[in-house]
């Protein structure tokens, strides 16, 4: 709470994260698995003679290259900056936790990015077999990368018992390895393995889309079946994952899904359970549309078609990744601090002693409505926007003051039988604050006359 | 196993002609040039049909008309499991068909697929389309919430204004002189019985004319020689393209009933002053501004008056264009109605549009 507000109008800085991060997704989780499709597609080639893929193999590990070497790493780095951003609290445990773990990663990063240069740059320059094992350096390069970040997105929805026995002892960091490999880990990992695998398939469907299919029939046919058949293992494997998967999410978090399928309606309490759906609903259809487009009549599949299957694909990982981070509600460290930064072991403090006292951006002068801004900012702007993504102002609707004080109480009180409980953080801080936030709330709303 | 399936398909195919029917589908070919995009838009408009009809009966089993209309809608979308998903892909796949109709009909008109002998599928098209536009203003009301019961009352002040019988059909469609509960139970008959009725007719005639004919070549393709134009048979080819843009369609329907779901909003109050920005789904959107423009211009009756002889007018015009631009060979009529079509088209998007900046 010592950090700047970061104020994103409209969207909301939660927002600003989730469109880089499914930007970032769809192009890292590609430069692993496209990583192991260009050197097994070479070595195919090669032993079946099929020197006629070579030349779009060659095309395909430029548009690699590019794609993730330049988008894939400047969107990394932008989700970097924008959670630093947004939640600087949380990104601050995550890098106390695991600076030496992104250290690792980085390492791998930089073997990554030269790797796939010298294996586009190398094409027809050095031997084919020292060249498949310049790819493989990649492929095992770039696993790794995602062995490692796996470990610390995992640790963020289970920390892990032993990292949260010593949470906030400053003796975090002597439990990495519990916290690195947490309960969801090896679920995670093979859950991500799958859709690197699928998504390797599926962007080079798009490069495939763009072979002549009336000049080189024999050379289209072979890539886009070879291509679609890199779907077939995360579709019969995936639900077992995600079964295995929700297995090990804690069962407060798994309520979270229930809630939804049990008493789903259009409020915001039921995002999980749509964007849910939407997963399964958007894998069914990406492998319906590409066996129908592209394994029936692979000579004639088309570039628009593959941009088709890409927008499901993208419509899969991102409900996906959304799904991921409602999952952790209302938290964004799992049992240890909640979504608006406010760790767990504080609140007691910060209801005794006051949120606004530990905070350097209010003074002894700030009228009551500066405060309850402030407390605004602080404990609501996470997930909440003045006017229009989770809306204030809709939300509030026609209540007048006295209602909105009772609103915050019940989120204050955080009673165990609380329907915002599952979601929401509890509301900290004095009586006078809690106050000055509903005299600032009523100033959002539009009170009944 | 095999032997099994092979005799049951015998004894089907000796009753019900299967083998005839599959040797006409795979005899069926399909254009195949660079417009073949277009052809689609039929097929998702009678898909979305289907959605329709299969959520619009899932809603059935709990919507009540008349009192409790409101109540009903809001314990299907809070209470009932999966309300929710039902009612969303309900309105949305309901706003996706009219814009898969709207699409189709341009399309049809610039392909020029209504020349003889398609003049039939055309009108058919036409009745279709207006059918539809029906099935959405009487469904709006359907939920009884604040926004359907002004829009409705505003919606039926139109054909109110219409000489001498305006006032009586307004009147009979209202149930009464207000909107109310008599209104919410005649447009649930027409929305669930009288409207399906006429349209499974309508259909039925035109996709017998569709087949009768065949998919007609937009006027680039009629001008290649015979053997240089490219087909495709209908069985399995095309269907199966069809089936994969109907999954697509599908996905499409499912982001927006998941990511958007359908407000239910207030119950109706005709007590309470209309809120602001009153306004008609974005498909009467063009309608309801020309009015206000006209009704700007020419205060009260006689603008509304001159609104209704506008849209018939141009209503007979597109209606009559087959019986004006009738062959190939109509050269200047051609391209003489094509630039009618696109100003119809962008008047049509100028106004929705400027409908909406001006709430």
């Amino acid at each position: 709470m010592n950090y700047p507000f970061w104020i994103v109008p409209h969207i909301g800085s939660g927002w600003v994260i989730g469109l880089i991060a499914i930007f970032h997704i769809m192009i890292s989780h590609f430069a692993v698995g496209g990583g192991l499709y260009l050197p097994l597609a070479e070595r195919k080639a090669l032993r079946e003679n099929r020197r006629d893929w070579l030349e779009t193999l060659r095309g395909h590990s430029k548009f690699f290259l590019i794609l993730t070497g330049v988008f894939g790493a400047v969107s990394g780095v932008g989700i970097w900056f924008s959670i630093g951003l947004a939640n600087p609290e949380a990104t601050s445990t995550l890098i106390h936790n695991f600076v030496f773990a992104w250290a690792i990663e980085w390492v791998f990063f930089m073997i990554e990015l030269s790797t796939a240069a010298v294996y586009y740059y190398t094409w027809g320059r050095i031997p084919h077999e020292l060249h498949i094992k310049v790819g493989y350096v990649y492929a095992v390069t770039s696993l790794f990368t995602l062995i490692i970040i796996n470990g610390i997105l995992a640790f963020m929805l289970t920390p892990s018992d032993a990292w949260l026995a010593v949470a906030g002892t400053g003796a975090e960091a002597s439990r990495f390895w519990q916290a690195f490999f947490n309960p969801t880990y090896w679920p995670s990992l093979v859950l991500r393995t799958l859709v690197c695998i699928s998504l390797a398939g599926i962007w080079a469907l798009v490069t495939c889309s763009r072979i002549d299919g009336a000049k080189n029939p024999s050379l289209k046919t072979s890539l886009v079946r070879w291509s679609a058949k890199w779907l077939i293992p995360s579709y019969l494997l995936l639900p077992f994952a995600l079964a295995w998967y929700l297995w090990q999410v804690p069962e407060s978090q798994r309520f979270l899904l229930q809630l939804g399928m049990s008493t789903a309606a259009p409020g915001m309490f039921t995002q999980l359970t749509r964007m849910s759906l939407l997963i399964v609903l958007s894998s069914v259809t990406l492998v319906g549309v590409v066996y129908l487009l592209a394994w029936r009549t692979p000579e004639k599949f088309r570039f628009s078609q593959a941009v088709v299957v890409l927008f499901l694909g993208l419509v899969a990982t991102a409900a996906g990744e959304y799904s991921r981070e409602m999952l952790r509600k209302p938290y964004v460290v799992g049992q240890h601090m909640f979504s608006n930064g406010v760790r767990r072991g504080d609140v007691d403090k910060f209801n005794q002693e006051g949120y606004l006292t530990h905070s350097p951006w209010v003074t002894t002068t700030s009228s009551t409505l500066d405060q309850g801004q402030i407390m605004f900012r602080g404990q609501c702007m996470a997930c909440h926007t003045a006017d229009s993504y989770r809306s204030m102002r809709g939300l509030l609707g026609e209540r007048n003051r006295d209602s909105i004080a009772s609103l915050l109480k019940i989120l204050h009180d955080y009673k165990p039988d609380s329907p915002y409980r599952a979601y929401m953080p509890p509301l900290v801080g004095t009586a006078g604050e809690i106050s000055a936030l509903s005299d600032y709330l009523t100033t959002l709303g539009s009170p009944a006359k | 196993m095999k032997t099994f399936i092979n005799s049951i398909y015998g004894w089907a195919d000796a009753r019900l002609g299967l083998e005839e029917l599959s040797h006409f589908a795979r005899k069926k070919t399909v254009p195949e040039h660079a417009h073949s995009f277009w052809y689609y838009w039929g097929g998702l408009s009678l898909f979305f049909f289907l959605v329709q009809a299969f959520t619009g009966i899932l809603l059935l089993l709990y919507y009540r008309p008349g009192p409790e209309a409101f109540e009903s809608v809001r314990q299907i979308t809070y209470e009932m499991h999966f309300g929710w998903l039902i009612r969303s892909t309900h309105s949305w796949a309901a706003n996706l068909m009219v814009f898969a109709v709207f699409v189709h009909m341009f399309s049809v008109f610039f392909m020029k697929a209504y020349r003889s002998p398609r003049e039939f599928g055309w009108w058919s098209g036409l009745v279709l389309l207006m059918v539809v536009m029906v099935f959405g203003f009487s469904g709006y009301l359907l939920p009884m919430n604040e926004l359907a019961y002004f829009a409705t009352k505003v919606g039926l002040e139109i054909p109110a204004s219409t000489p001498i019988i305006g006032p009586k059909i307004a009147e009979l469609v209202r149930g009464g002189l207000e909107v109310n509960e008599v209104t919410v139970q005649r447009f649930f008959a027409l929305h669930v019985v009288v409207l399906p009725a006429v349209f499974a007719v309508l259909l039925g005639f035109h996709l017998w004319l569709v087949q009768k004919h065949g998919n007609a070549l937009p006027p680039s393709e009629e001008a290649k020689p015979a053997q240089e134009r490219k087909t495709v048979p209908f069985f399995p080819n095309f269907l199966m393209k069809d089936l994969a843009v109907w999954l697509v369609a599908l996905n499409i329907l499912a982001v927006l009933a998941a990511v958007f779901p359908w407000e239910l909003g207030q119950p109706a109050d005709a007590l309470k002053p209309a809120p602001q920005g009153i306004h008609p789904e974005w498909y009467f959107m063009s309608q309801f501004q020309v009015l206000k423009v006209l009704g700007d211009w020419m205060p009260g009756a006689v603008g509304e008056i001159a609104g209704i002889l506008l849209f018939n007018v141009c209503l007979v015009l597109w209606f009559l264009v087959p019986l004006y631009d009738t062959s190939r060979e109509s050269g200047r009529r051609a391209r003489r109605v094509t630039w009618l079509g696109l100003v119809a088209l962008i008047a049509l998007i100028i106004t929705t549009i400027w409908g909406y900046a001006v709430l």
